[in-house]
């Protein structure tokens, strides 16, 4: 049966076969939850989901020790290759779908993909990236009030979860006749948060708004809103081509 | 219910456990063996058929 899921599906690397889960339980990974699991999203319970493994993947250094692990507390959430590949393995790899550019009074703010499709569930990265002119910097949090900091928001799309941005430890600026401390990004900063799409449907844009304050040492530029667009294809799952 | 994974199966900083079982070619494969000295990504996916 592996034999014939492998054929099908392009798959040249090793798939085992665990019948029984023997091993899956040996290795504490039964799901002694899944139906529970399932309830949560409405299947109901069929006897044949009895003995899966919660789904999840290890990171093997050369040695074969775990550097690390990757599960999700939702069974249906997948994370793609090339995040796995950069996320867990430091791989550089995280451009891989639509990628869109907009520049504005010395700094460039650069947005893209690590996926050109989104599918069911798949947990998708989309990644900000702002190139900062010497001699200017935006704002991170902590920050006082009146100061703007660095933030950006996806448009809501039905389905659609946006998950929290992962943000860069800005660094401590401390100005001179100014009682509180500042916190900045220079050079360059780039913010990461997932998404996921928890229902099928046609291709989408995604409308992502960046908000900053570009300062210098002396002066600071009007607080700027950057719109970008990113479109995201559907596609299809492993046992289903999309509805056309 | 938040599940700790990292309390659950094999742990950050210890050795993938040694596994040996059929791969889709039929043949018994060692884990560590197929590996041959490479990083390896060890996928737990519940099943290639419902």
């Amino acid at each position: 049966m592996l034999a014939g899921f492998a054929n099908k599906h392009g798959i040249t690397y090793t798939l085992l076969s665990d019948e029984g889960s023997r091993v899956i339980h040996e290795l504490g990974l039964f799901n002694e939850q899944v139906y529970e699991h399932h309830a949560v999203y409405g299947v109901p319970r069929q006897d044949h989901h009895w003995g899966v493994p919660y789904p999840g993947i290890f990171l093997l250094d050369e040695q074969g020790r775990v550097v690390q692990k990757r599960f999700q507390q939702s069974y249906r959430e997948r994370e793609t290759g090339p995040a796995i590949l950069e996320r867990g393995f430091g791989l550089p790899s995280s451009r891989h779908g639509a990628e869109t550019t907009a520049r504005s009074e010395g700094i460039e703010v650069c947005a893209y993909l690590d996926s050109e499709t989104y599918r069911f569930f798949q947990r998708l990265w989309l990644t900000v990236e702002l190139s900062i002119a010497p001699g200017l910097h935006v704002y991170g949090q902590p920050i006082p009030e009146g100061y703007i900091p660095l933030s950006i928001a996806v448009a809501p799309i039905e389905g659609l979860i946006v998950g929290e941005p992962e943000w860069p430890e800005p660094h401590p600026d401390q100005v001179e006749g100014l009682e509180e401390a500042l916190f900045v990004y220079e050079e360059k900063v780039a913010v990461s948060l997932p998404l996921t799409f928890t229902q099928e449907g046609d291709d989408q844009t995604l409308q992502i708004t960046v908000r900053y304050q570009a300062c210098s040492a002396t002066d600071c530029f009007l607080p700027s809103t950057t719109r970008l667009q990113l479109p995201v294809q559907a596609g299809d799952l492993v046992d289903r081509p999309r509805r056309r | 219910m938040t599940i700790d994974f990292a309390k659950i199966g094999p742990a950050v900083g210890d050795r993938f456990p040694a596994i040996t079982l059929p791969g889709q070619h039929g043949q018994p494969v060692d884990l560590h063996q197929a590996r041959a000295g490479r990083r390896a990504l060890v996928v737990f996916y519940r099943s290639a058929s419902w």
